[in-house]
Formats: structure tokens, C-alpha cells, sequence
């Protein structure tokens, strides 16, 4: 699985690295990422799950992703780092750009895209060998990265994805010692210590109490104006509360692969919807 | 701290509560209760609730009297000696007055629960009351040849007929053979089985049916196979040769059962950590394998369960021997399976005397390593969670 970079590519990602390990404050972050996808297809062996998908997903902008079940929105959402093709049977075509450059082009291996374009999953998962300290930290020591003041580094990501003050006391416990909606956000801060520029969230609140999804909605939105954010939910309040842009995935009929069916700002898509289609789904009268 | 934050959230929405029921209702009378002095509450005393009620107690208790009495009174009347003979009819006999007793008191349906409760429950006991014999018996014949004279001497200047003499050199010769063959295989194993499971290259199907091959291998297959291409090739009999062998007998029984504790790992601790931007094999190291760890651990530790018992092999490689040879790597060593084997065949008591201390000695042997082992693995991930 691991790609063989060219000797260039290779220069380029130590410089990052160098870049990346020098930066501790968040006013030096380097300004956030703009992805653009554009006809992004999928399947998974012969079957056509995702058609034509195109959608920019600006800097400093949150961009939701709604849909009912089934449409492919997480296969979207892997697709944008590189995850979707750990699946053995699947395939994809189509572009998607990082600041201009294709991720899937030989000038990018997928280790260099995924430290670059993080990513939150369902499922809260810390690594459960690990301390809640070195779980921070495990994005650098597993992307071979290095950190003069790791301190630091926790603190800050913790304080980022607001957990610090409830774990500050227990940095060397485990990870599976924490709650659930506690373990999402020592995910979120697991994340952030590689400094993407950009973060995939695929429902990361659809397992979390209404006070822990509350605290996670204010991270994205702090968080946001540095990394440039994606994420699913199924929460069409969420949605409307955490994201600036919204795309509405659909499959019209049982077969069919999902399309993009509208996006566009979240408060057109939700108050002046131009598809009949999305505003069934946000008004809830959808099938 | 934590307790802090939720007493506050607490707190917050106890207010929130109580300001919506005052905006809703205008202000009420009722009196504020008194807060109570916490002198005068009475101390809590924790109890754990039982699964049975009293006259379940009493039927399970009578069934077992039935038992005993039923079977005691069959052994008098058929004069029947054996103790297996007593224990099996009061198990039955137990197992029915269970059954007729649930099925009168409340239903068949009950009945037919209870009954396979306790079936199960009696079925472990037998387990592990077979065990707790076997181990008794080697205790009982074992413990009067054990001293220190006998694991520190060996068997080189004692007579067919002489007392005295030891288990010293087969001791070593164990311990050589089982480290030499431990760090053969383990590493091959788990290696293989990360090869069968995380990168799941092309060849796994064939590799996964060679080993599932090996492990059905006759252990004196192992033996003849370096007693021909070592052994016979002038490099002579040693423990390495014997080491040789009992690793090609470890090599599948680890890698299948790590492979087992592979599978358990979730799928989405290797996603999150290639999603941080990790090539596979730093996953693999830093990720899986921690946490796998204790199942990694007891895969190993049932690896050397297989292997320190051998006989055959030992006996084709090392050929055995009565006096201590330190180096694993020259010349004919005993080990403790072939001391057995080999005392147990001689006519003279005190020979199996010593055979029997010899099995004693194995078996405390293996516990104690095993001990070591979860002793180390527990050890292992506390310091791991600690540091930093
Ligand atoms: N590993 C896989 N192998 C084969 N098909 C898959 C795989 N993962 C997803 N699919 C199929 O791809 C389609 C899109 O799935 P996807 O997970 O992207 O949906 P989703 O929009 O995220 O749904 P949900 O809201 O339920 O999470 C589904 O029809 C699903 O059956
Ligand atoms: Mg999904």
C-alpha cells in the first residue's frame, strides 16, 4: 500500500514535514486548503455507487454533506483522502485537486495526502495501547513526523478540540478510559496534531449525548477558520448550525448510483431550495 | 476535575429545569424540604442480589442429598468399590431429582433451564476436577524426590540401582531447547500472521494452507526431518538441532492463533491510523501489534505449551543424555520429556521416582512460565500507558 515516491516528491514532503513540526501557534498556521472535486465516479467492484460528483469545498469554509442513507456520502467523503481505495475492489475516476494539485497524480502518495487531509470517523476510536497523551501525538510518531516540544503540542490540540480542562489531570491513562463524546473529541485533537489543512468528519456526533455534540459543533466552528472542513451528518439542524455550504446527495432510484442533486450555500439549500427533491428531504417530507 | 465540569452541567440544567417551572407556574407554596443531616441518614449497606431464590436453594441442595444418598445406598447394595462409579451415579441421579423437583415446583419449561444450568456448570467442574487430579496425582507421586539435591545434580555417577542423582541437566537442557526454539519461531510466526492479515498478499491463501498443514504435522515427523538434513549431515545431535524441531512444531500453532487475535483488532483502528497519514507497516508496528499484544502474548505462550512436552523429536535430535551439557549447540543434552521417558522404562523404583518428581518439575516449569509471561504482558502495556 505504500507508494513508491519519486525522489522529488520525496524533497517536497521532508520540507513540509519541516514546515509543519516548526508550527505550534495557531496564528502561524500556514492558510487553510480548497479542494476542488470534480466529475468524482465510484464503485466497489462493478457496481456504480457515486456519479459525476463535482463540488469545490472552499478555505475557511465548513461544507456539509446530507443525503439519505445509502447515497454514498461517505464513499464521497473517503474519496477525498485516499481512504476509499483500501476497500480491495474499488475503483474511482474522475479529478480532485488539493490547492490545485491532483492527489491522485504521481506527485502525491497517499501518506502525504492523508497527513495532509485528515480525517474524524464515526465511530469514536482511540488507540486503546496508548495514553490519552500519546494518542495526540501517535499522527506524528506514525507519519514519521517529529515535534520539539510535544507538551505543547498536546495541550494545544486538546484545547482545540475542547477537551483539555476535562483530561488535563489524566494525560497518561488510557484512551478507552475516557466517555464516548470524550473519545470523539480526543480524536478530533488526535487529527489536528499532524496540522492538516484539511478535515473530514463523517457523522462524527451520531454516537454523542446533545452537550457533547454542542462542544464538537463550536470546535468545527473555531477550528474552521484555519482548516478548511467536510463533513456528513444526518442532522439537518447540525447541518444549518456548523456548516457554510451545503450539497445534497441523492439516489433517485433503488440501482441508481448517488448524484449530487443541489448545492450551494447552507441557507439557500435550506430556505430557497431551486430542486423540488431538497426540499423534501429538509423539510423532512422525503419518502 | 471531570466530576466538576458534569456537577456544574448538572447544576446548570437543574436551574435550567427549575427556571422553566417557575416561568410556567406562578410562585408556589410549597415548602423547600429541609436539608437533612447527613448524620442522620442511615449508612447504605451494598448487597448482591441472588440469582435463586430460597426454595431453589433448598431444591438444588435436596437433589444433591438425593445424589449421594441414592448412589451410596446402589454402592452398598452392588457392592460396587470405585469412587468413579459413586461419583458418576450421584451425577445423574443429582441431574434427575433437579429436573423431577423444578418440573413439580413450577414448569417443565423452568425444569428443562435449570437442568441445562446445571449441566454446564457440571461440565466445567469435571474439566477442571480431571485436571486438579492429574495434577494432584503428579503432586502426590513427585513431591517426596523433590529437593535440592535433585534439581541441582544430575544423573551422570548414579548406578541402575542407586539412590540419589537429578533432574539438573534435563532442567537446562528444557530451557535451552524452548528459548532456542521460541526466538526461531515466534518472530516467523507473528510475522506470517501479520503477512496472512494485515497485508493479505496474494500467496496468503497458499500460506495459510501449508501452515494449517504443519499443524496437523506428527511431532516425529519434525524430528526425522532434522534428524536427516542436520543431524545426519555430521553436525551431530544437540539442543539447537532439538530447538530446530520443536519451532517447526510452534510456527503454525502461534501463527494460526495470532492471526485469531489479529482478526479481533477493529478494522477502524487501521483506518484512523492510516487516515493520520501512516504508511502500513508503521500501523502495523505502532497500532496493531500494541494492541494485540496480551492475544499476541498468549498465542505464544500456547505455542511453547505444544512444544515443551515433546518427546519424539527431542529423542531423533538431541538424543538425550545423563549428563549436564551447557552448550545447546554441541553434543548430545537431555530435556525433561525424554528424562521421563526414559526413567519410567527402567524396572527400578527409584528410578520412577524420579520420573515422577521429573513430570512435577515440567509442570511447575510451564506454570511458571506462564506466569512470567502475563506477568510481563500486563507490566509491558501499564508501563506503555504510563510513560510521557
Ligand atoms: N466496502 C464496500 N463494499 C461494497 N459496497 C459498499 C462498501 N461500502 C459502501 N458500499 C455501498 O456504497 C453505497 C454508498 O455507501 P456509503 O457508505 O457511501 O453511504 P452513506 O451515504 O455514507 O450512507 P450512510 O448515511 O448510511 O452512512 C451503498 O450502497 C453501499 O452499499
Ligand atoms: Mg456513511
Amino acid at each position: 500500500m505504500t507508494t513508491v515516491q519519486s525522489p522529488q516528491t520525496a524533497e517536497t514532503t521532508a520540507a513540509n514535514r519541516q514546515v509543519v513540526s516548526s508550527e505550534i501557534l495557531p496564528e502561524e498556521l500556514h492558510p487553510s486548503s480548497r479542494i476542488d472535486a470534480t466529475d468524482v465516479t465510484c464503485w466497489f467492484g462493478k457496481r456504480k455507487v457515486l456519479e459525476r460528483c463535482t463540488l469545490s469545498m472552499e478555505p475557511g469554509e465548513v461544507t456539509a454533506l446530507i443525503g439519505p442513507s445509502g447515497c454514498g456520502k461517505s464513499t464521497f467523503l473517503r474519496s477525498l483522502n485516499r481512504m476509499h481505495e483500501l476497500v480491495p475492489v474499488a475503483a474511482i475516476a474522475g479529478t480532485i485537486e488539493l490547492d490545485g494539485v491532483d492527489i491522485y497524480s504521481e506527485e502525491m502518495s497517499p501518506t502525504e495526502v492523508r497527513s495532509r487531509i485528515g480525517m474524524v470517523f464515526q465511530k469514536p476510536n482511540p488507540f486503546p495501547a496508548m495514553s490519552i497523551a500519546d494518542n495526540v501525538l501517535a499522527g506524528l510518531s506514525l507519519s514519521g513526523m517529529s515535534n520539539e516540544d510535544p507538551k505543547a503540542l498536546v495541550e494545544q490540540c486538546l484545547r482545540r478540540a475542547g477537551l483539555w480542562a476535562e483530561v488535563s489531570d489524566r494525560l497518561n491513562e488510557g484512551g478507552m478510559s475516557l466517555s464516548g463524546g470524550q473519545q470523539q473529541r480526543l480524536c478530533i485533537a488526535r487529527a489536528l496534531a499532524v496540522h492538516p489543512d484539511v478535515l473530514l468528519m463523517d457523522e462524527p456526533c451520531s454516537a454523542l449525548d446533545p452537550i457533547s455534540t454542542r462542544v464538537i459543533e463550536q470546535t468545527i466552528r473555531e477550528l474552521c477558520e484555519e482548516i478548511t472542513i467536510v463533513i456528513v451528518t444526518h442532522n439537518m439542524q447540525q447541518a444549518q448550525r456548523v456548516s457554510d455550504k451545503c450539497a445534497f446527495f441523492l439516489v433517485e432510484s433503488i440501482g441508481d448510483p448517488g448524484r449530487i442533486v443541489e448545492a450551494g450555500p447552507t441557507t439557500q439549500v435550506f430556505e430557497n431550495p431551486s430542486d423540488p427533491r431538497t426540499y423534501d428531504y429538509v423539510t423532512g417530507q422525503f419518502g | 476535575m471531570l466530576e466538576r465540569l458534569f456537577a456544574e452541567h448538572r447544576l446548570q440544567l437543574e436551574v435550567d429545569v427549575h427556571m422553566s417551572l417557575l416561568d410556567e407556574r406562578p410562585v408556589d407554596e410549597t415548602p423547600v424540604p429541609e436539608p437533612q443531616d447527613p448524620e442522620l441518614i442511615e449508612e447504605q449497606v451494598p448487597f448482591r442480589p441472588r440469582a435463586l431464590v430460597r426454595s431453589e436453594r433448598i431444591e438444588i441442595l435436596l437433589a444433591a442429598a438425593a445424589g449421594v444418598t441414592g448412589s451410596g445406598v446402589m454402592c452398598l447394595l452392588f457392592d460396587w468399590t470405585h469412587v468413579l462409579t459413586f461419583a458418576i451415579w450421584a451425577l445423574l441421579i443429582f441431574l434427575v431429582s433437579i429436573y423431577l423437583l423444578a418440573r413439580d415446583s413450577q414448569s417443565p419449561i423452568v425444569a428443562t433451564d435449570r437442568l441445562i444450568t446445571t449441566l454446564v456448570w457440571t461440565s466445567g467442574g469435571i474439566a477442571v476436577a480431571v485436571l486438579a487430579w492429574m495434577l494432584g496425582y503428579v503432586v502426590v507421586k513427585g513431591i517426596a524426590g523433590l529437593n535440592y539435591e535433585y534439581l541441582t545434580s544430575d544423573m551422570s555417577k548414579v548406578g541402575p540401582l542407586d539412590d540419589g542423582g537429578g533432574v539438573f541437566h534435563a532442567l537446562v537442557g528444557t530451557l535451552e531447547q524452548m528459548l532456542i526454539a521460541s526466538v526461531l519461531s515466534i518472530p516467523i510466526a507473528i510475522l506470517t500472521a501479520v503477512y496472512l492479515h494485515e497485508i493479505r498478499g496474494r500467496l496468503a491463501g497458499i500460506v495459510r494452507f501449508v501452515i494449517d498443514a504443519m499443524s496437523g504435522l506428527p511431532s516425529i515427523v519434525a524430528g526425522l526431518f532434522i534428524y536427516t538434513v542436520w543431524v545426519l549431515q555430521g553436525r551431530g545431535p544437540s539442543g539447537l538441532a532439538a530447538g530446530l524441531a520443536l519451532a517447526i512444531l510452534m510456527i503454525p500453532t502461534v501463527t494460526r492463533t495470532a492471526e485469531e487475535m489479529l482478526k479481533t483488532i477493529d478494522d477502524g483502528l487501521r483506518e484512523s491510523a492510516l487516515a493520520l497519514g501512516a504508511p502500513q507497516w508503521r500501523s502495523v508496528m505502532q497500532v496493531v501489534l500494541p494492541t494485540a499484544r496480551s492475544g499476541l502474548i498468549t498465542a505464544s505462550i500456547l505455542g511453547v505449551a505444544r512444544a515443551v512436552g515433546e518427546t519424539a523429536p527431542v529423542l531423533l535430535t538431541a538424543f538425550g543424555s545423563s549428563s549436564i551439557n551447557w552448550s545447546p549447540f554441541n553434543g548430545p543434552q537431555a530435556d525433561l520429556p525424554l528424562y521421563i521417558y526414559q526413567l519410567l522404562r527402567q524396572p527400578n523404583p527409584a528410578q520412577i521416582a524420579r520420573a515422577w518428581s521429573g513430570a512435577l518439575v515440567l509442570v511447575l516449569l510451564v506454570l511458571i512460565l506462564f506466569v512470567l509471561a502475563r506477568v510481563i504482558g500486563e507490566r509491558g502495556a501499564r508501563v506503555r500507558g504510563g510513560s510521557r
